[in-house]
């Protein structure tokens, strides 16, 4: 009998130890993520000592929820929740959208069970899927006088708020260059495709093997790289629009569109000099952020959301990082050359079916207070580490990748256009992108799968 | 013999459990079925009756049938390897050797870590234990990461989905090993049965019981595999390691093609509930009594 007892403890012990081992195992494995809402957040102080915004007296007491689908700033979003119900009295429940849910999966249960959120993030297409059928019209609000082009309207009405603009980019570790070169590094000295791929030259020359990182997830090649063939036709969001019509009805062939074939030569330069060549497949996106970091690649293809990931990695606020554009030729005057995209990509969408009129009210008047209260305005950027799209806001971003695409966007080295594509865009054309990385399909397979793609939609 | 307070027994017992059945169950299936007759999108007001013109557009869907072929190979796979290996190993952990408890403690933990945990830490595993293992001895088979290649991450599916399965049915055979009758073995033995005679005419019929149960679950199990394929592989290298269940949910969420994603479950759900039953048929038959 005792001897049973010593086996079940021993064997329960060693479950449990285990059970330990591989739960710590996956933390090691996946410390960087940049999702964790556990993560403890360097808070910046803000100051509420002036605050000339006029609240609405009788909306004290309300009550509304927002979901939440960009999780790194769901603490930034309730401490912002917090600041304005200390002010007005309404009440921000902020709910987030839990790890792999897609926002528009969690927005359309909520409705469907008749209990949507009064306010949700999400994205363009999703804003345009939804619009008509459950939103608010918010055509009319002050905010949109400050949004000037980054607005999206439907049919003639707007929907949505902007809640930030990102931009993407080739990032760039100055340290890492100069230190690999011995000499000091202009990123606006590169302008073409040839003076890129003779720094990447140099690079190599100088010991630093592979000096760009390719991320090869489906999102990253399907959305953030191929995309660049409409956005880049005439760099506006309805030349985008354009294209793609174009290219469903036959009018651009891909085989002699040009946009196609520069982009995929620039493709084959990342994939040359791709850090995990050997294996572009296996490549690890925590690994690439430490790798640019460390020095051990100086290039990256990512967007200013991989801030978190560098900074994980090592990367300090002061560090000089910053974005090359995705150079599509030689051309010295076109504007692909010269400008990265940086567009509007969250959109707060309010609903119009089941919230209130009383609870609209206090979702709009929280709108307009992020973009006109001072408090408002620096939270946006401090707390939240977002790029505003709102001319108003004074604050500039504090990271370096937001501030370059700040910069950027106020001196015409940016351009907006993001393309509207069917949801599952990225995910079949992301999967075709990753054949051609790996080197197991070719171009003509490619082009084809994009055309069979475009020819499915209706 | 009808019993005399009439319904009362029944609903005070069989109604509550009736009735979530029901409505988890039952009912959802059917409005499932009733949505593959119509368009809708998930969000809109109407739907609009459209016939069988979904299940034209399962027929269209290439891919599907792809994954489906891919199931197919995966479940014949897993079924096979789990229910060999765990027989083997409960047969060996009930012949009284030293530590066996310990060592079913042991086989059965994988069972005890959820499937999307299972397939990360796998997944860290294939692509960078594996990857530096090889980086450091030089050995092929490791130099680069498993989950790269179509064959090998399919191979990494099946081997995850033995691992994590077959702690489960090794405890439902060492149940079924601890069941036998010492009479029945002893008066084999005395007839000169010798071990192979013993395992084929005396132990299997006698084991059949658990056998049903073990393929039954394997089956079903394979077959609506999800979660590891998602944590583990995702559908990765370019989606040739997409097994069923996660097309459909893809075609619905995804692609947002409603209606054709609930056909799919529906033709899914048709083929492993015809196979699986025939199954249980068919094992049922070969059980005997001692």
């Amino acid at each position: 009998m005792r001897k049973r007892v010593k086996t079940k403890i021993i064997s329960a012990s060693l479950i449990a130890a285990m059970t330990m081992t591989m739960l710590t195992g996956c933390r090691f494995g996946f410390a960087s993520d940049p999702d964790d809402p556990n993560e403890e957040e360097k808070t910046i102080p803000i100051d509420t000592s002036v605050d000339t915004f006029e609240y609405d007296g009788t909306l004290k007491g309300t009550n509304i929820t927002l979901l939440n689908s960009k999780a790194e700033i769901q603490v930034a979003l309730e401490a912002m929740g917090a600041a304005y119900e200390e002010k007005s009295g309404v009440h921000v429940e902020v709910m987030p959208v839990t790890d792999g849910d897609s926002p528009y999966t969690k927005v359309v249960s909520l409705y469907n069970s008749g209990n949507p959120p009064t306010i949700s993030i999400l994205d363009t297409t999703d804003v345009i899927a939804l619009a008509e059928e459950k939103a608010a019209d918010l055509t009319g609000e002050p905010w949109i006088a400050e949004a000037e082009g980054y607005v999206t309207e439907i049919n003639g009405k707007v929907y949505s708020f902007p809640l930030c603009i990102e931009g993407r980019g080739i990032i760039y570790n100055q340290k890492a260059i100069e230190d690999t070169l011995g000499e000091s590094f202009d990123p606006d000295s590169i302008t073409t495709q040839d003076e890129f791929t003779e720094l990447l030259d140099r690079l190599v020359d100088a010991g630093m093997e592979k000096p760009i990182s390719v991320a090869k997830e489906d999102w990253s090649l399907g959305a953030h790289q191929l995309q660049y063939i409409y956005e880049t036709y005439e760099g506006t969001s309805e030349g985008a629009q354009e294209v793609i019509e174009d290219i469903k009805d036959g009018k651009v062939d891909l085989k002699s569109y040009s946009r196609m074939s520069e982009f995929l030569d620039m493709f084959d330069i990342l994939k040359k000099y791709n850090v995990a060549k050997g294996d572009p497949l296996g490549a690890d996106y925590d690994e690439m952020a430490i790798d640019l970091a460390d020095g051990k690649t100086a290039f990256w293809l990512n967007g200013n959301w991989a801030w978190p990931n560098l900074s994980e990695a090592g990367a300090e606020s002061e560090d000089a990082y910053g974005f090359l554009p995705y150079f599509l030729n030689n051309d010295k005057e076109d504007f692909a050359n010269s400008q990265i995209q940086a567009s509007p990509s969250k959109q707060v969408m309010l609903d119009g079916q089941y919230a209130s009129e009383q609870e609209q009210k206090a979702a709009k008047e929280f709108l307009n207070w992020i973009v006109f209260s001072e408090i408002g305005q620096q939270m946006m950027v401090k707390t939240c580490n977002i790029i505003p799209p709102f001319q108003n806001n004074p604050y500039e971003p504090l990271d370096p990748l937001s501030r370059n695409i700040y910069e950027r966007v106020h001196a015409d080295g940016a351009f907006n256009a993001s393309a509207i594509v069917p949801n599952d865009h990225w995910a079949v054309l992301g999967a075709s992108m990753q054949k051609y990385l790996a080197g197991r399909s070719d171009r003509k397979e490619l082009m084809s799968d994009i055309q069979k793609y475009w020819d499915e939609q209706e | 013999m009808r019993n005399k307070n009439g319904g009362k027994d029944f609903c005070m017992f069989a109604l509550p459990g009736m009735f979530c059945f029901f409505a988890v169950v039952i009912i959802p299936f059917i409005y499932g079925v009733y949505l593959t007759l119509t368009d809708w999108n998930g969000v809109a007001k109407v739907k609009n009756f459209v016939g069988f013109e979904n299940f034209g557009g399962v027929m269209k869907d290439s891919q599907f049938w792809t994954s489906l072929l891919l199931t197919f190979k995966y479940v014949i796979f897993v079924v096979i390897i789990v229910n060999v290996l765990a027989f083997a190993i409960a047969y060996l952990l009930t012949r009284g050797m030293k530590g066996q408890n310990f060592f079913r403690a042991g086989f059965f933990t994988p069972n005890l870590i959820g499937g999307i945990v299972l397939g990360y830490i796998w997944q860290f595993v294939f692509s960078r234990v594996f990857v530096s293992i090889g980086e450091s001895t030089g050995w092929k088979l490791f130099e680069v990461s498993w989950l790269s290649d179509p064959t090998n991450a399919f191979v990494a599916l099946v081997v995850v989905s033995v691992w994590q399965l077959s702690g489960y049915m090794i405890l439902i055979y060492v149940a079924g090993f601890m069941g036998l009758s010492e009479d029945v073995m002893e008066a084999a033995s005395i007839d000169g049965a010798s071990g192979w005679v013993k395992l084929k005419s005396i132990i299997m019929p006698l084991m059949m019981s658990s056998v049903t149960i073990c393929l039954f679950l394997t089956l079903s199990r394979a077959f609506m595999v999800y979660d590891v394929n998602l944590s583990l592989t995702a559908g990765a290298p370019y989606g040739t390691t997409e097994m069923a269940a996660m097309h459909v949910y893809e075609k619905a969420f995804t692609s947002r093609q409603f209606g054709v994603g609930q056909a799919e479950a529906l033709i899914l759900f048709i083929i492993v509930a015809v196979i699986s039953g025939v199954q249980v048929y068919m094992t049922k038959k070969q059980e005997v009594e001692a």
